[in-house]
């Protein structure tokens, strides 16, 4: 094939394959502008007769049944004080694990990672026993902490703080540093990049987690968004007031893209990261 | 000395502890009480194997139906869209490592948006999609029900998981695409090597270690399969779409008496599942790809 063929083909596929991909949220986010009405007739349209807001505003003001500015206040509590702490507990621990000497410190850190790799799913229901005994239920410390127990995080930010030469710390002990100076001062501005990305990543795993939130909130008022929408399918008709479903849809999908939108360079090299060391 | 050995609980005191208290403590407890019977309240009373014995040889129980099934639809699902997660970024990534080819960044975020977005949110974006009055499908006059046939059941948790799935891919594969060195392929071109040729030959084998990576975490993350189904189908029709970890889930949290002992017993045989089989992708793989040693 001549290389304008091909090059011509190729546009026409990827093209292709994102409209694909872009139209489901294309067309949530339309119909959250339409009318009851319109949504009430037959036939698929892509954009509104007019575009409305009453969709909002009927979910916003809805502070009973659905407390959707409630849930997304409770949501954004606990993704950024987990993504927080995640950074705090995971930049400790990995310099802890590559500049603090120890006995035994390599064989401890490969025994908490080969007992991770035991699949989670074995411990969701005693996990949810030690949550109600620290008295956690319906409250955020229940979906903020226990996923800080996590090691795939100390993992990654180890492998960065072990390709950081000795001599930076060397030099700044000499002159009398301590390592709570060194962690801070030294080390940490090295690897801001990466905890930016484990950050991220935290925040967006926080907002989006679903199974757990629901298993230990279950006071309406207390949900985080992404489990507060379970219950509106049944709230909003079963599924006939869909301008409301999409509207709500729409309400919790703007952090987790904004974010995206606003640090996309970060999300990219990440990836990067993480296939490059595994 | 001294100081240090309090530095040492200082920087990995935190983590430990909290590694301690929510993963080791639960999952031993986890695989103690699956021989219990247990309320989530009373003590747990050891029975044995009694609840092994009876979800996995007591035709007659419901508990042996509903691992059953929910095994069989769990697997169901793996099989219908891991290969796709994998081959559908992986063709793509090939294609657009062309050169001449602009706008990547842009296609490449395109493609990776959805995957940010909540299992329940966009469950709720994909019901309208395929909904039998507003939906794609009345372009074509089509007014099926997706969510009452089993077929189109199953193509909608499968479109919805694979629309969320394959940007993450995509960018590990092109990243790997991109670190192979020019030269190989340049070589190739002299020997006359086609595009198929240069993909199994070089490609391949370049990317092999991120391939692994992503097969054996995407397979991994299947079998924990729960959200989609629930929020699109909730089961329906007649189970037919029921995941194991919807059963696990009704019997330790659901209406009722909660029989956790019962559910941790299924959650133990679904942790052995996923367990045996990432060993096995890993085994097989990495024995394979020996012989194809890249210089």
């Amino acid at each position: 094939m001549k290389r304008k063929t091909v090059n011509i083909l190729t546009y026409i596929f990827l093209i292709s394959i994102c409209l694909i991909w872009m139209f489901p949220m294309i067309y949530g986010l339309t119909t959250s502008f339409k009318s009851q009405t319109d949504i009430m007739s037959v036939g698929f349209k892509l954009l509104p007769v007019n575009w409305i807001l009453d969709n909002y505003v009927k979910v916003i003001t809805n502070t009973s049944s659905a407390p959707i500015l409630k849930w997304f206040l409770n949501s954004m509590v606990i993704s950024i004080s987990h993504s927080f702490l995640v950074i705090i507990i995971v930049s400790l621990a990995s310099y802890g694990y590559t500049r603090m000497e120890f006995r035994g410190r390599d064989i401890l850190f490969y025994i908490i990672l080969g007992i991770s790799m035991f699949p989670g799913v074995v411990n969701l229901i005693p996990s949810y026993k030690i949550v109600q005994k620290l008295g956690w239920i319906n409250t955020p410390l229940s979906v903020i902490v226990p996923g800080l127990a996590g090691v795939g995080n100390v993992f990654l930010v180890r492998q960065f703080m072990m390709d950081i030469p000795r001599v930076y710390d060397e030099s700044a002990r000499i002159d009398g540093a301590s390592d709570f100076f060194i962690y801070f001062k030294i080390i940490l501005p090295l690897v801001r990049p990466v905890l930016i990305v484990v950050g991220l990543f935290s925040f967006i795993g926080s907002w989006n987690d679903f199974l757990w939130p629901s298993i230990v909130i279950n006071d309406v008022s207390k949900l985080p968004i992404t489990a507060g929408l379970q219950l509106l399918q049944d709230i909003y008709g079963n599924y006939v007031m869909i301008g409301q479903l999409m509207a709500s849809a729409v309400i919790a999908m703007i952090p987790t893209t904004l974010l995206f939108i606003f640090a996309q360079k970060y999300f990219m090299e990440s990836l990067n990261i993480g296939a490059g060391i595994k | 000395m001294k100081k240090n050995k309090l530095n040492k609980y200082f920087f990995i005191g935190p983590h430990l502890i909290l590694f301690i208290v929510f993963i080791v403590v639960p999952t031993v407890y986890g695989i103690y009480i699956s021989f219990t019977n247990w309320n989530l309240i009373s003590k747990p009373v050891w029975v044995g194997l009694d609840n092994f014995r009876t979800i996995l040889f007591d035709q007659n129980s419901t508990f042996y139906f509903q691992l059953r099934n929910g095994l069989k639809n769990t697997l169901y699902f793996v099989l219908i869209t891991v290969p796709f997660q994998i081959l559908i970024p992986l063709i793509i990534a090939v294609i657009m490592s062309n050169k001449d080819i602009k706008f990547k960044g842009l296609f490449q975020s395109i493609l990776y948006l959805p995957g940010l977005i909540s299992v329940s949110a966009s469950a709720l974006i994909w019901l309208l999609v395929v909904n039998p009055r507003l939906g794609l499908q009345n372009v074509f006059g089509s007014t099926t029900v997706w969510t009452v046939s089993e077929k189109h059941a199953w193509m909608l948790i499968a479109f919805m998981s694979l629309w969320g799935a394959i940007g993450g891919n995509l960018v590990i594969y092109r990243s790997a695409i991109n670190a192979v060195p020019q030269d190989l392929y340049e070589a190739a071109d002299l020997d006359g090597a086609s595009r198929v040729r240069k993909f199994i030959s070089i490609t391949l084998p370049s990317i092999r270690f991120p391939l692994v990576y992503t097969i054996v975490m995407s397979t991994a993350a299947a079998f924990n399969v729960y959200a989609q189904p629930l929020m699109t189908t909730n089961g329906g029709p007649e189970e037919k779409t029921t995941v194991l970890m919807m059963y696990i889930r009704r019997l330790a949290f659901g209406t009722g008496e909660s029989i956790a002992g019962m559910a941790s017993a299924m959650a133990l045989i679904l942790g052995l599942v996923i367990l045996i089989i990432s060993s096995l992708q890993f085994i097989l793989f990495y024995s394979s790809s020996k012989g194809v040693e890249v210089k």
